[in-house]
Parts: C-alpha cells; sequence; structure tokens
C-alpha cells in the first residue's frame, strides 16, 4: 500500500553533503571512471574475441566488423563512464531508491560558494553551465577554425601538397561537423542558458540537473569526436553520404558516436530550454511581452527535438551495418543510400535553422537597444521565425535534386524551399524597419547588426539560385554551395553569436569587452570573410568542385583570393580571443546596465545572485518600448 | 520593460514544478516519437523500394505477426495496470510490482527474440549477416522495444520502491510524478501498438 508521509522536509535529519560521494565528484572523478570504463570494456571485447588490431581467423565477425564494435562501445563506455564518474546519475538512482536529494545536496550541487571549481563539477546553476558553454563553443570553433586555415592553406595554390588527398577529405569532414555542432550550440547554449533564464524573470530552468546532463553529455563528445583522428579520419565529409560511411575505416565510428550522443544531449537541452520558456516566466509576461530573442532561442530548440532524432537513427543505421552486418545502406541486401539522404536531411535542412534563427533573434534584441527605438514589427518577427520552422520540414529534398530521388517532387519541393525567403524576408523588414531612421549607437553589438543584413542578404539570395533545379543542375557540388551556407552559417550566425556575446559580456563577466580590440577584430573578421567567400563563388560559378584537394590553373586567382581573406578571418578572430581573455581578466568593470537596456537580465547584479532574483519580478510592460511611454 | 516586485520566498508550489514535469516529458516523447516516425519510415520505405527483390529474400523466413504483438502486450498491460492505479491508490504498490515484473518479462521475451532470429544467414567464410531489408529493419525496432523496456521498467521499480517506502518528501508533487509517468506509459503503448502495426507488414 502507498503511504506518503505528510511530515515536513525539515523535520527528518538532513545529510550533510560536506561528507557525501556527491562532494567527491568532478570533472577528474569523471574522466578517471569514464577511461576505466572504456579500458574494461575494450579488455572485455578483446577477451572475448580476440584483438581486433589483427585479423582473426576463424571468428563469426570480419575483422573490420570487430573493429567497429569494440570502438563503438568503447566510446560509448566512455560517455557512460564519465556521466557516472561526475555524478550525473545520482540524482535518478536516488529518486529509484526513494531517497531523494535533500534540500542542502541540491544546494551544493547548484555550486553555492564553490567558487571556481563548480566549474569543473556537476553544477545545476545554469550560469554556470552558460559559462561551461561558452568556453566549450570557443574551443570547438578554435579548432574547427585551425582546420578550416589548414584547409585554406593547402588551397591556396593549384598543385599544394601541403596535405596529402586522403587527410583533406578528412580535415573537411572534421571542419565540418566540429562547426555544425558548434553552431548549433553557439548562441543557445551560452546565452540561453545563461541569460535566458533571467530574461524571463526566472530562479533557473525548469529542470537545472538535465541543464547540467545536456552539457556534460556534450562534452564527452568532444573526445569522442577528436578520436576520429587517430581512427584514420572520416573521409565522407560531415554529411557522411551511405554507402561511403559503411565503408569508412574505424575514424568513422567516431563520427557515428558523436552524433548519437550529441543528439541525446540536443533532446535533453531543448526540452529544457522549451520547458523553462512556457511554464517559468514572471508573472505579467505574457507571450507579447516575452524578448525576441527568447522567442528565437525557443522556437530554434523546439524545432530540434523532432529534428535530431531522424538523424541518430540514420547514425544507428550506419553503425548497425558497420558492426553486425545489416543493409541499410547495402543494395545487395535490399538497403539503399537514398533511405539515408532523406533522414540526413530531414534533419539537415531544419537544422540550419536551429542554427541561424537564435542568432537572428539575438540580433533583433541589440538592435532596439541601441537605436533607442521599440523593435519594428514583433508580430512579423515571430510570423518569421514560425514560419521559417514551419516550413524547414518541407524543403529537406532540395538537397536531394541531383541525386535522382524523386524528380517528379524537384517542383514541389523548389515550390517550398523558394516559399521559405517569404518569412526570412519578414526577419529583414524586421531588422531594417528598426534601424530606420534611427540614430545608431555604433558599438560592436550594434556593428553585428549592419554586418548580419549584408551577409545574409548573399547568403539568402545566392540560396534561391540553389533552390532552383535548373541552377542547382549546374551549381550543385561546387565551391558555390559551400560559399552559400558559408553566408549563412557563419555570415549571419555567428556574426549573430559574436553581437550576442558583446552584448551579454558585461552581464556574463561583470566586465566590459575591450572595445578597440573587439573593433579591429570585426573588421579583420568582416572584410576577411567577405574576400573569402566572394572568391570562392566566383570558383564555385566557375565549376571548381567541393571537397577536392587540388584545382585546375583556372581557379588559382579565386583561390588565392579566399586564402588571404581566411587568414584575415583567423587573424581577426584570434584578436576577438584575446580581446575576449583579456577583458574577461582585467577589462573595465560593468555598470549593471551599460547599454540601457529594459530587458530583465540588466536588472540584476553581477555576479548573478544564486535565484537570479531577490524577489520574483512582475511585468507591466513590453521589452522594447524605447522612445514611449510604457503600456 | 517595466517591472516591479513582489515579496515572497522563491519556491515553486508541487502543483507548477508537476506541471512543469509534465511539459518535459511530453516534449522528450515528442523526441523519442520522431525517433519512431524515422523506423517507420524506414521499413515502409525501403519496404516499397524493394531494392533487387532483397527486401524479404527468396526462403528467408520471418517471425510470425503475432510474435510482433506478443512483445508489446506488457506495454498495455502496463497502460492499464497505472491506470488502474489511479483510481485506487491502495493499489499502486502492487501495480508498480506487477508492471516491474511483467516488463522484464518481455524484455526477456525480446532478447530471446533478438537469440533466434531466423532471418541471419551466413555467407561463404561462415560470416553472419542479415538477409534482406526486413531483417535489418526488424533488429532496430527490436532496439527501440528494449529501449522502451529499459526506461519504462525503470521508472515502474521507482515508483514501486517509492511507494513501498512511504516517506517521501512532498506528497503533492509524487502525485504529480504518478500522471507523469502515466504521459510515459501510454506513450510506450502507442508506440508499441505502432511497431506491432508495422512490424507486421512483411
Amino acid at each position: 500500500m502507498t503511504t506518503l508521509s505528510h511530515k515536513p522536509a525539515s523535520a527528518r535529519p538532513i545529510p550533510n553533503p560536506e561528507r557525501s560521494l556527491i562532494t567527491r565528484l568532478n570533472m577528474g572523478s569523471g574522466t578517471v571512471v569514464g577511461i576505466l570504463f572504456a579500458v574494461i570494456t575494450y579488455y572485455l571485447l578483446r577477451h572475448h574475441f580476440g584483438s581486433p588490431w589483427r585479423v582473426n581467423h576463424g571468428m563469426d565477425m570480419t575483422n573490420t566488423h570487430f573493429v567497429n564494435v569494440t570502438i563503438l562501445c568503447t566510446m560509448f563506455a566512455w560517455s557512460f563512464g564519465f556521466l557516472v564518474g561526475i555524478g550525473a546519475l545520482i540524482g535518478p538512482f536516488r529518486w529509484l531508491i526513494g531517497k531523494d536529494l535533500t534540500a542542502e545536496e541540491q544546494l551544493y550541487l547548484a555550486g553555492d560558494g564553490q567558487g571556481i571549481k563548480r566549474y569543473f563539477k556537476y553544477c545545476t546553476d545554469h550560469k554556470v553551465v552558460g559559462i561551461q558553454y561558452l568556453v566549450g563553443v570557443m574551443a570547438m570553433l578554435g579548432v574547427g577554425g585551425t582546420m578550416a586555415m589548414m584547409i585554406r592553406t593547402n588551397l591556396a595554390t593549384p598543385g599544394s601538397h601541403f596535405i596529402a588527398p586522403i587527410i583533406y577529405n578528412s580535415l573537411v569532414g572534421l571542419h565540418g561537423i566540429t562547426m555544425i555542432i558548434a553552431m548549433i550550440i553557439v548562441s543557445t547554449g551560452p546565452f540561453g542558458n545563461y541569460i535566458m533564464p533571467i530574461m524571463i524573470g526566472a530562479a533557473d530552468m525548469a529542470f537545472p540537473r538535465l541543464n547540467a546532463l545536456s552539457w556534460w553529455v556534450l562534452f564527452t563528445a568532444i573526445p569522442v569526436l577528436c578520436s576520429a583522428w587517430f581512427l584514420g579520419g572520416i573521409p565522407t565529409g560531415w554529411t557522411a553520404y551511405a554507402p561511403l560511411s559503411d565503408q569508412a575505416g574505424p575514424g568513422m565510428n567516431a563520427f557515428l558516436a558523436t552524433i548519437i550522443i550529441f543528439a541525446v544531449s540536443t533532446a535533453v537541452a531543448g526540452m529544457n530550454i522549451t520547458t523553462t520558456v512556457v511554464a517559468m516566466r514572471a508573472k505579467g509576461m505574457k507571450w507579447n511581452r516575452v524578448p525576441i530573442f527568447v522567442v528565437g532561442a525557443t522556437i530554434s530548440v523546439a524545432l530540434a527535438i523532432p529534428a535530431f532524432p531522424t538523424f541518430m537513427v540514420a547514425m544507428i543505421q550506419t553503425g548497425l551495418d558497420r558492426t553486425i552486418s545489416t543493409g541499410f545502406y547495402d543494395a545487395n541486401v535490399g538497403g539503399s543510400g537514398w533511405l539515408y539522404a532523406n533522414l540526413f536531411w530531414i534533419m539537415g535542412h531544419p537544422e540550419v535553422y536551429v542554427i541561424l534563427i537564435p542568432g537572428v533573434a539575438a540580433l533583433m534584441e541589440i538592435a532596439p537597444v541601441f537605436v533607442r527605438k521599440p523593435l519594428f514589427s514583433y508580430g512579423a518577427a515571430i510570423a518569421g521565425f514560425a514560419g521559417i520552422a514551419g516550413l524547414s520540414v518541407l524543403v529537406w529534398a532540395h538537397h536531394m535534386y541531383m541525386s535522382g530521388w524523386m524528380p517528379s517532387l524537384n517542383g514541389p519541393f523548389m515550390i517550398t524551399t523558394e516559399f521559405i525567403s517569404v518569412p526570412t524576408g519578414l526577419l529583414f523588414l524586421v531588422l531594417v524597419g528598426t534601424l530606420w531612421r534611427g540614430k545608431p549607437w555604433m558599438k560592436m553589438p550594434m556593428l553585428s547588426v549592419y554586418a548580419f543584413i549584408w551577409d545574409f542578404l548573399i547568403g539568402g539570395i545566392t540560396g534561391i539560385y540553389l533552390s532552383d533545379v535548373p541552377a542547382d543542375n549546374y551549381l550543385h557540388g561546387s565551391m558555390f554551395v559551400t560559399a552559400h551556407f558559408h553566408y549563412t552559417l557563419m555570415g549571419a550566425a555567428l556574426t549573430g553569436a559574436i553581437g550576442a556575446l558583446a552584448f551579454w559580456f558585461p552581464k556574463m563577466t561583470g566586465r566590459m569587452l575591450n572595445d578597440r580590440a573587439s573593433y579591429i577584430s570585426f573588421w579583420l573578421i568582416q572584410i576577411g570573410f567577405n574576400v573569402l567567400f566572394l572568391g570562392m563563388f566566383m570558383a564555385g560559378a566557375a565549376g571548381q568542385p567541393r571537397r577536392v584537394a587540388d584545382y585546375a590553373q583556372a581557379f588559382a586567382h579565386a583561390n588565392l583570393i579566399s586564402t588571404i581573406g581566411a587568414y584575415s578571418v583567423g587573424l581577426g578572430m584570434i584578436v576577438l580571443l584575446w580581446a575576449i581573455i583579456h577583458s574577461w581578466r582585467s577589462g573595465i568593470i560593468a555598470p549593471m546596465n551599460p547599454w540601457g537596456s529594459k530587458t530583465l537580465e540588466w536588472t540584476v547584479p553581477y555576479p548573478v545572485p544564486l535565484v537570479n532574483f531577490d524577489e520574483p519580478p512582475v511585468v507591466t510592460s513590453d521589452p522594447y518600448n524605447y522612445g514611449r511611454s510604457a503600456k | 520593460m517595466a517591472t516591479h516586485t513582489e515579496f515572497h520566498v522563491h519556491h515553486d508550489s508541487p502543483e507548477k514544478v508537476g506541471r512543469r514535469e509534465r511539459l518535459g516529458v511530453r516534449l522528450l516523447i515528442v523526441a523519442d516519437g520522431s525517433f519512431l516516425f524515422a523506423i517507420i519510415f524506414s521499413w515502409f520505405y525501403l519496404r516499397n523500394l524493394n531494392v533487387n527483390n532483397a527486401w524479404l529474400p527468396k526462403g528467408v523466413k520471418t517471425f510470425s505477426t503475432a510474435s510482433s504483438w506478443w512483445v508489446i502486450v506488457p506495454f498495455i498491460i502496463v497502460f492499464i495496470a497505472h491506470r488502474v492505479s489511479m483510481r485506487n491508490r491502495s493499489l499502486r504498490v502492487p501495480a508498480m510490482a506487477l508492471s516491474t515484473v511483467l516488463l522484464i518479462i518481455g524484455a526477456w521475451y525480446q532478447w530471446h527474440q533478438v537469440c533466434n532470429m531466423p532471418f541471419v544467414a551466413q555467407d561463404a567464410n561462415g560470416r553472419p549477416f542479415y538477409n534482406g531489408a526486413y531483417a535489418s529493419n526488424w533488429i532496430i525496432f527490436a532496439g527501440t522495444n528494449m529501449f522502451h523496456y529499459i526506461i519504462t521498467a525503470f521508472i515502474t521499480l521507482g515508483l514501486f520502491l517509492r511507494g513501498l517506502r512511504g516517506n517521501l518528501l512532498d506528497p503533492v508533487l509524487e502525485e504529480w510524478r504518478q500522471r507523469v509517468a502515466g504521459s510515459w506509459f501510454t506513450w510506450v503503448m502507442i508506440g508499441g501498438i505502432l511497431s506491432a502495426f508495422t512490424t507486421s507488414f512483411k
């Protein structure tokens, strides 16, 4: 019989967390246990099957399959072991046995009074998780950017032997997937976690433990992805098309494991952010008073929740093909590469908007503050985001025009894709309308707004060419496509994220971002970026194929121009990194609201208290009523 | 954004927390539903494509349609047991105990099927392979069922043990968690039926 105690929590003895296991767990213990789990798994499999690195005569499985099984199991064991070692499973285990975490233990998990150590623990404070995401994203962008520099160096002149062709392929693939993952979390990770709960007047995220889980699960994927280098790389590019991915070497397993782990992290983070916004807004914050960044971030993660599992399925199917000889993508046993292409792009195109929308929304948050005008047509901005999100699930096959899959559907997919430029146009309208006749305060965040409008205009218009079946027939697989999606993802989404960082840097670090260094980095990045990718448009339009390590002499000038632009971007990123580190350590102390913004995050001091607000705020007006009386 | 403040402590009511948890679980169900959609899509796509007539090559045996349905029966019973126990509190602990046992049996039966797949063939070198796209797709449905069994058994075991202990922190929140668990039980039943329905098409 179920009996529920009505005894108040305070009447029961509370264990002292100083002596509990929770206090001893951190990133170090996670790493040790993760490695231990991985090593034990490896040796158990080796004991069972024999060494995977030698041809195993007389075994049930081929050597290749056994290598794949061993590597995948070892990687998942690492990930699981790390989560055990850092204490991620204590909460669920304690729930299972009916001994819930006490208030004192929860306070400890929130990092109360633990200083810098909390950044290396399973800390449930959303602000700590936000900083963890920020540092993680910067590291990933650094690694991905270094790979980009190597690619461009190889392409500086035709016939370059800077990188061997097979390594070039892997480099392109690893650059792609590293940057895609980094870009997916670049805005919603740091700002969605640190800033967004404060913006809506919440004390924390809806599920603090799951919030920490989403970061640490993602963290375990980073060494897994890096291990691809030591396992022969991923020669398929980031799209990992089947059956190439079925046939690729052991490094492909790192790719599969990374995506599967990342999909879990994304689902958990998406659920958490969505629930927080829907259920934890401050009193008085009706839907038409929700800051536009919050709306954009929520639509983005809500779109990711159904989108990423299809990629996960594609990866699991590839993994099964590689490990136990199923035939999802093997035509000999009834499989088809088209299945992969569909599953991949059903995720792949919404994913572009998962990346893009938070960046645009951040800039919409910035623009009214720096022109001291209300956001032009809040409703149009929402309609734009919602329209993009809705249409994004109906356009995936425009990536497959040339694959031969369902030619009769090319027309309908061309129409839906071109139609998506209507809600995208609304976003431009909102931004331009907000800037119209304003007197902008030209600080770094505002510069990003202007850069976005230019970059995304080019990215958007070139996208219309690619959505057109006859044009795509010529441009598909060329450098034109590479330039287009870099204008969209880097020119728009990364520019938005950099603007957001400059905007919220004072709230996250308590210091102002160095003006001079950030201006220098801005111009180096933006000029370099346009030189780089306008050069690439030239090469692509002239017919240079992408994902090829060498090219004909005819493309030499365009590639040299691109490489010069790339070095400028690289230099700008180094200056930006220096500005961030220097300002974080010894920048000018920031006032509580340096930009005079009207959203809630600027009403709390730095460091932001553990529960954000001493008393829950009650919202009585919209956040963009600059230059008019509150209503 | 104009604000004013009210004086009360930061402590959300169990009702609020419960609603929040229900929404969270429903969003996770959306993700799981998308996963299930993708594998159902794969099944019907490859079945209709029938590349090289290798969806189900000649002579390859399959599981019976009945076995596809038998394997999801525990999900249906768990759903019913939970609904009954929500109406009659005294039945909660036994209902969850029964559910846990049934789920373990169901998981064992699913594992038994995996260990006795009739469609695994051997090539000329004696190495096993999955003969036909039907076989490939079947294994992923079995894996999905197994995942649902593990998660659902974790929940029912937790509710059973917590019910046994009885000295739980907040009875209202505990009641909400029973309801939230019901959302998951409903979903795994629907997901199981969809899986069984799909795998009935050979």
